[in-house]
């Protein structure tokens, strides 16, 4: 079964983790671009973090998606902290120093939209942790979030130091789903994209 | 560590499954002092039993801690207070309270201040967060009263009534307290 899809932008794909990523992965974690956060020692932890990103897809806890442009995994992108029932999600980006705004922006929207329009979530967070690069700010604001909050100290960086975190949201107008019984929604008719129904309906990026 | 401590006139303790319903029924049954939150008062009394075997479970995987005050001589429930989504890694929690109409400003304050110091102080935790329903004024004005700082809201983050409400975010961290008084 698979719950993650490959979706298509314009310059690249973002794509479900495999074990053949780990290689890749630690490469990525030697750069790691949220303040605190130490460079990878143990590449077995990956190895469980491709575990984890389909268990959280299957769970609908969140979800994990491989940044590829020219066959080269350049980032990642996760959607964490999924509330299904009320329609909300955090996001977070790990790049590679060479991934461009305009590519980080376009993973993100296909991103956003696979989980709009599969599983009608319509309001998503984006925490931005002082130190990390404040282009950043702008590049959330120019994708449609806006700054709501700003919690002091709630990003741990040392044994006993904090940064601020800069919370943006991204409220989608689209009316609430209306809930029918199992079996009658013919739009949606399971998580798995393995099923011959989902196989013609993904995509904006097409099901793997 | 010791959970249960006395502040004043007040006890603050943790709650015993098998004797503190009614009491907890009755604290948690007016929609007022839940409001905030955003939840339903509770309606039947199983509920509050319901409430403290989760309250015990909550705490055995140290997720969660709640405490009941009430008076050191009437032995009244005065309020609940509890930390629940204690993140021990980034040394954080999201307080919670329900508090009665007669508490008086200045016995909340010293319970409360009693309560962020056992979190400090005994947990090693470093930022207490209230997340509240937008519009909780008198609420709020608590909170900016005892020291709370108002960080900004998070749209649309629960559903309440068929509703989305967004929760107002305080927050009143470690390196907010006073510099304890230099005894001599």
């Amino acid at each position: 079964m698979k719950f993650t899809p490959e979706l298509v932008f314009d310059g690249g794909r973002v794509r479900p983790l495999t074990y053949d990523d780990v290689d890749a992965l630690f490469h990525l974690y030697q750069h790691p671009e949220i303040p605190g956060q130490r460079a990878l020692e143990n590449k077995d932890n990956l190895l469980r973090m491709v575990d984890l990103s389909v268990q959280m897809a299957a769970t609908q806890r969140g979800m994990m998606w491989a940044i590829e442009i020219d066959q080269t995994l350049m980032g990642l992108v996760s959607a964490f902290d999924w509330q299904p029932s009320l329609l909300r999600t955090l996001l977070r980006v790990d790049a590679l120093p060479a991934l461009t705004l305009a590519q980080r922006a376009a993973a993100l929207t296909v991103c956003m939209d696979f989980m709009a329009s599969k599983y009608h979530v319509r309001n998503f967070g984006y925490q931005w942790i002082a130190g990390q690069d404040l282009s950043l700010q702008t590049h959330l604001l120019d994708m449609g979030f806006s700054q709501t909050a700003i919690q002091r100290g709630a990003w741990r960086i040392g044994e006993s130091s904090f940064a601020d975190v800069v919370h943006f949201t991204r409220l989608l107008a689209a009316d609430k789903p209306v809930a029918g019984r199992l079996g009658e929604q013919d739009q949606q008719p399971g998580q798995n994209l393995d099923h011959p129904s989902q196989a013609q309906q993904a995509q904006g990026g097409a099901a793997q | 560590m010791n959970w249960n401590f006395t502040v004043g006139h007040f006890n603050v303790r943790l709650p015993v499954s098998d004797q503190d319903g009614e009491a907890l029924f009755a604290l948690l049954s007016e929609q007022r002092r839940v409001d905030h939150i955003p939840r339903l008062a509770m309606t039947v009394s199983a509920q509050a039993l319901d409430e403290l075997r989760r309250m015990a479970m909550r705490f055995e995987t140290r997720e969660a801690a709640f405490w009941l005050v009430e008076g050191a001589y009437d032995q009244q429930l005065v309020a609940r207070i509890g930390i629940q989504k204690i993140n021990w890694l980034q040394r954080g929690t999201q307080v919670q309270w329900e508090i009665v109409d007669t508490l008086d400003d200045d016995s909340l304050a010293l319970i409360v201040a009693a309560v962020c110091d056992f979190c400090f102080d005994q947990l090693g935790l470093y930022r207490l967060e209230m997340r509240l329903r937008v519009g909780s004024d008198a609420q709020e004005a608590r909170l900016q009263r005892l020291g709370f700082h108002y960080e900004g809201f998070l749209p649309a983050h629960v559903e309440y009534n068929d509703e989305a409400m967004d929760l107002a975010l305080y927050s009143f961290l470690a390196s907010d307290r006073l510099e304890p008084a230099q005894s001599n």
